[in-house]
């Protein structure tokens, strides 16, 4: 029996002839934070939105704990705790009534009243209207909504926009949180340092493409693998014609290489060609994260 | 169901309480100044103009029956092709029925409840149009020669609700069929007024007359006979059963709509290979 918390085969949306998503094969395992990296437009929120039932996807097929998105959404919709990207509150309410409607309306039983706890920790004044709120402070008001009834499957679309830095770290911690008690969290954003900070896995989309589902820690693998080779004289000429290598830059005494593979060889021809100094530079997941949107070079395919 | 019911009719208190007193300055003003107009009404009477707008002078009777029955639910419409069209289309775009989606509801009773929601709220309004008219006409009854009778007023006001409750039907239909609100607006706006127009020169124009059963108004009676006997049972019966069947309408189609998409029903996507 599969562990698969979410499960999409060849899910495919079209808006008319607009690609929305294409052919997105993705597993979320029980007890993960998955993070679903991607810019605007790249089909994040389509793919959510499939696994919510807003829509029904144009052909594949999306499963939450085993059953089918389409045809159980109810069901499954009992376990799910959802922040949309484009928040919309009724903003006439106060905070206060918005979560005690929404406690209402899910039925919930198990956590009544755990969103004054979550409102304390995020600093949130529940006895105010929504419409006097600023946009971080309505971003709270779906943080806790979404949190409150402790669901087996969290779904955050960019959870900490529009939030400050403390706020934002907070929310990580629940996120930790959720994940410590067992629970899965489906995570995605474009903040390149949170997905870092709490992700165990990330699938990075693109133009509606699953283009790599990677561990956290193999993507940072490729951070010792740009590096600056420091010469006496001017740098050898063809010396680094290696596979898997890439010449960035080039100066007088320099060069500058992204290694993608044969390291050892690199460095052989580094010390065949009397290389002073070596300097290795870390790179980032956003830069990683570039690397599969550099269309024009072919991206990164995994 | 009933949970969400209860919200939808907090969410719509105001509105009720707004639009039910608004409302009331209607028969307060119009059926209020009766007696000082009786004279010059009767005078006018015999305008065609009159007529094509569903407006008869002639007798107390006939002008309340212009007012209460015609006039009445046409202000009233306004309010549910605004509501019916929002609750669905409205939300939808503005994100808040996304997140209503995305509880553990069922569709089909995100729909009722919203179109319950709606048929209450007129009601109440309706309810304290009519207790007003009521009142108004008990203000001025001494002052005018009429066999009419409070109740009479009551019924008349609440007698044009079934044509409302097919308007409020059909706009929810509209929100949850059309690509976006602007459209459903507009188609229900257009439907309200060709029905309106179109049931008062039906009635003069030959031309028109093969269309009459097509304009809702044709289905309510604005005479002072019908103030003081009522509406044909096979009117209300056909305005209701317009309402039933928008709402079963809507319910199906809602249930297939692509919602955050703004997409029309026959709009599904198509996969390129």
């Amino acid at each position: 029996m599969t562990n698969n918390v979410i499960e999409t085969r060849d899910l495919t949306v079209y808006y008319g002839k607009h690609r929305g998503i294409l052919d997105v094969n993705l597993s979320v395992e029980k007890g993960e934070v998955f993070g679903f990296l991607g810019p605007n437009g790249a089909g994040k929120t389509t793919t959510q939105r499939v696994l919510l039932d807003v829509f029904p996807p144009t052909a594949g097929q999306a499963s939450i704990f085993g059953k089918n998105c389409q045809y159980d959404g109810v069901e499954i919709r009992k376990h799910i705790g959802y922040l949309p990207g484009e928040l919309a509150l009724y903003a006439n309410m106060k905070a206060r009534d918005f979560f005690q409607m929404y406690e209402y309306l899910r039925k919930d039983k198990k956590s009544r009243g755990y969103w004054q706890q979550l409102a304390d920790r995020l600093d949130l004044d529940t006895s105010r209207k929504i419409s006097h709120f600023s946009r971080g402070n309505k971003q709270k008001v779906g943080i806790v909504a979404a949190f409150m009834d402790r669901a087996e499957l969290l779904i955050l679309d960019e959870p900490t926009g529009g939030l400050d830095p403390l706020v934002q770290k907070t929310v990580l911690e629940l996120v930790r949180e959720t994940k410590a008690d067992g629970r899965t969290v489906f995570f995605s954003s474009h903040i390149l340092s949170e997905v870092q900070a709490v992700c165990d896995r990330v699938g990075i989309i693109r133009d509606g493409q699953l283009v790599a589902t990677q561990r956290v820690e193999d993507l940072f693998a490729q951070r010792m693998n740009r590096m600056t080779l420091i010469f006496e004289g001017s740098p050898p000429e063809g010396a680094f014609n290696i596979v898997g290598v890439s010449v960035l830059e080039k100066t007088r005494q320099s060069i500058t290489l992204e290694v993608r593979e044969n390291l050892p060889q690199v460095l052989a021809a580094a010390s065949q060609n009397n290389v002073k100094d070596i300097e290795t530079h870390n790179i980032s997941l956003e830069e990683i994260f570039l690397n599969y949107y550099r269309k024009d070079e072919g991206g990164n395919h995994v | 169901m009933f949970r969400l019911l209860v919200q939808e009719l907090k969410f719509r208190r105001n509105a009720i309480l707004g639009w039910g007193l608004g409302l009331c300055f209607f028969p307060l003003v119009y059926v209020g100044i009766y007696p000082s107009v009786a004279e010059e009404m009767a005078g006018l009477a015999d305008l065609e103009i009159y007529a094509a707008m569903g407006v008869n002078l002639g007798t107390f009777g006939d002008w309340i029956g212009s007012i209460l029955i015609i006039f009445l639910p046409l202000i009233a419409a306004i309010y549910v092709i605004g509501n019916g069209t929002g609750t669905l289309a409205g939300e939808e775009e503005d994100g808040r029925l996304e997140m209503l989606v995305t509880l553990p509801i069922p569709r089909g009773q995100i729909v009722t409840a919203k179109a319950l929601a709606l048929v209450i709220s007129t009601v109440l309004i309706y309810l304290i149009v009519s207790i007003a008219s009521w009142l108004v006409f008990l203000g001025i009854e001494g002052q005018i020669e009429t066999d009419l009778v409070g109740r009479d007023m009551f019924v008349a006001s609440m007698s044009s609700w079934p044509l409302v409750f097919a308007m409020s039907m059909i706009a929810m239909f509209l929100a949850a069929f059309c690509s976006n609100r602007r459209y459903a607006n507009m188609i229900a706006t257009a439907i309200l007024v060709i029905s309106y127009f179109g049931s008062n020169l039906a009635s003069s124009s030959p031309l028109l007359e093969p269309f009459e059963p097509f304009f809702l108004f044709s289905y309510l009676d604005g005479t002072g006979k019908a103030v003081a006997e009522g509406q044909q049972l096979w009117n209300v019966m056909v305005l209701l059963a317009i309402g039933v069947v928008a709402f079963e309408m809507t319910l199906i189609f809602f249930q297939i709509r692509r919602l955050t998409v703004g997409a029309w029903p026959w709009q599904k996507g198509i996969v390129e290979i």
